[in-house]
């Protein structure tokens, strides 16, 4: 009996071991640029004005930072550093800069800063493309949203409850350096507020917030130091799901033989709003849905997908799931599916759907030499009206065999990206898989354009035929050989 | 904003890609294809000579190999 405690106990320390390994997983995997631990951004700029405007319509909170930066040092700059502390860059999603006078231009590249792991405030470090001059100013657009930021408050509601959350900012905008006027501005889903803080005015500045319906304003707020907080949480009504994809699995094939790509996205989804505070009641589920009332349940998820997809699945780990509406016609191709049952807070539903779509409208080739280029959804998750996000995406290209000179662009931002085999039907070496992986991503990115570039040698489309062709000749050959053996018993004398 | 392979994507509009077989004719390709196949396979098994290996053998090969790719495909299983 003995040795098997020791034993049992031994398997279970690994165990232990295993889980700790894997929850490390889920640190941030972004690259960083690591700087010296005395590391301080330099006082070069100082804000001139800017608006914070903070989007709670959502199921997770978008933020938007339009800032006039001046440069105060006397040459020219093109170094700007925006701080968060180290919870929200373990959350942060999708941070986009670019300049406000101009739209339609180019990202401006931003970089994750270490300095101290240790340290709760962390930066990201805007590159401006051309260098500030002194005393030039300019205005910068940044937006971000946070992951699994908002709380259900209460934490456990009854099925048919109203949902409150609630969510902590700042009312004096995160910054490195002095801001000389700013406001923030809060949206929210409804007038239903019925807890926010209060920021008494001071020299002759009106007491915060100002209301305008749904949407409050902190401030405008004068002369603010470096680093300055003032905290402030607000609770407002949103009966919607807090639907959370903490794993999403895309692949893309191409063949070009059946001049197909078919598409398939593996799902694990949680909803994160507020539990159940008693058992779930079907009886009670199906009465209501004859008057239709807000929920915090996922009930059906609509995919808006290419117009031209065809021939779609939407199955779980039980197998098909027959609740599913497909319309498809010249203008629209719309999938629309209901989970198995109706996704409550805390639950988890697993599934996965597919596709096929024509290839012409996805590839094209060049004209010079033996070159591909493909143009793909980076995601085309459903589209609902309370917004997803994603916490991790592993998209998979899976370009023909013998496809080589891979390369990809996409405005997405990725953690990594590489190019390996993956074997399957009828291959001999395997074909060319681009593995690009993103984290903190949420549904406002749908659409963003993928763009491959491939070399497909003409003959190493024909692979397949030639290993069929070879394999029946040699059948034929061994018929052949085998048929003309002499096997008989008798002597070859009589 | 737009990616970098943006503009690579707009200089090869006008030259999608099509493939030699359509999906609606792989059926009846690949069919045909594997029913020659199997004919001349036929064939060669009532006259099993050294020449008939490669008369008879390199055409119902490359029928089988491209029929057996474009039934594949047919079936759903784009390769």
């Amino acid at each position: 009996m003995r040795p098997l405690a020791i034993a049992s106990a031994v398997l279970s320390f690994a165990s232990t071991a295993l889980c700790a390994e894997k929850s490390n997983l889920t640190t941030p995997l972004t690259s960083k640029l690591i700087l010296p631990s005395t590391f301080k951004p330099v006082q070069n700029f100082q804000n001139a004005n800017l608006v914070h405007i903070i989007s709670l319509e959502k199921g997770y909170p978008k933020e938007s930072i339009n800032v006039v930066i001046e440069n105060i040092a006397s040459t020219a700059q093109d170094e700007y550093f925006l701080p968060f502390t180290s919870q929200q860059m373990a959350t942060i999603g999708a941070l986009e800069v670019k300049d406000r006078k101009n739209p339609d231009g180019a990202l401006f590249q931003v970089e994750a800063v270490e300095f101290d792991p240790e340290s709760d405030t962390q930066f990201y470090r805007i590159s401006l493309p051309t260098p500030l001059a002194p005393k030039a100013q300019q205005t910068l657009g940044i937006t971000f949203s946070y992951l699994s930021a908002l709380t259900p408050l209460p934490a456990t509601i009854a099925q048919a409850d109203k949902q409150y959350l609630v969510y902590t900012f700042s009312a004096y905008c995160q910054s490195a350096y002095v801001t000389l006027k700013q406001k923030t501005e809060v949206k929210f889903p409804s007038v239903v507020v019925p807890e926010y803080t209060i920021i008494p005015g001071t020299k002759g500045e009106a007491e915060s917030p100002q209301k305008q319906g749904s949407k409050f304003t902190y401030g405008s707020f004068g002369e603010v130091p470096a680093g300055a907080v003032e905290p402030v949480k607000v609770r407002y009504e949103f009966t919607k799901p807090l639907i959370h994809v903490s794993e999403l699995e895309r692949d893309i094939e191409v063949s070009h033989w059946g001049g197909n790509v078919a598409f398939e996205e593996r799902y694990t989804m949680t909803n994160r709003a507020a539990n159940l505070s008693k058992q779930f009641s079907r009886v009670e589920w199906a009465s209501a849905q004859y008057y239709n009332p807000p929920t915090t349940a996922v009930r059906e998820l609509k995919f808006p997908l290419k117009v031209g997809s065809l021939d779609p699945y939407f199955t779980d780990v039980i197998g098909n799931v027959s609740t599913s509406r497909f319309r498809s016609n010249k203008r629209e191709a719309n999938l629309e599916i209901k989970p198995r049952y109706p996704v409550f807070g805390g639950w988890n539903y697993p599934f996965r759907v597919g596709w096929n779509a024509d290839l012409k409208k996805y590839l094209r080739k060049l004209k010079t030499g033996e070159g591909y280029v493909l143009n793909v959804p980076f995601l085309e998750g459903p589209k609902q009206p309370e917004g997803m996000e994603y916490e991790h995406i592993t998209l998979r290209v899976i370009l023909p065999e013998g496809a080589e000179n891979v390369q990809y662009s996409t405005t997405v931002p990725l953690v990594s990206a590489s190019t390996s085999l993956h074997r399957t039907f009828m291959d001999t070496t395997g074909r060319t898989a681009l593995t690009l992986t993103a984290i903190n991503i949420v549904d406002d990115l749908r659409d963003r354009e993928l763009i491959v570039t491939y070399d497909y040698p003409f003959l190493a489309g024909f692979r397949k035929p030639i290993v069929i062709f070879i394999s029946t000749l040699s059948l034929f050959a061994a018929a052949w050989g085998i048929g003309s053996l002499d096997v008989k018993i008798k002597s070859k004398r009589s | 904003m737009e990616s970098s392979l943006h503009q690579v994507w707009e200089s090869a509009v006008g030259n999608p890609f099509v493939p030699t077989v359509g999906k609606g004719s792989q059926f009846l390709v690949g069919f045909s294809l594997l029913t020659i196949g199997l004919l001349l396979t036929g064939l060669f098994g009532l006259n099993r000579t050294v020449v008939n290996v490669p008369v008879i053998g390199i055409p119902a090969s490359l029928a089988i190999a491209f029929g057996a790719v474009y039934m594949i495909c047919a079936v759903g299983v784009y390769v």
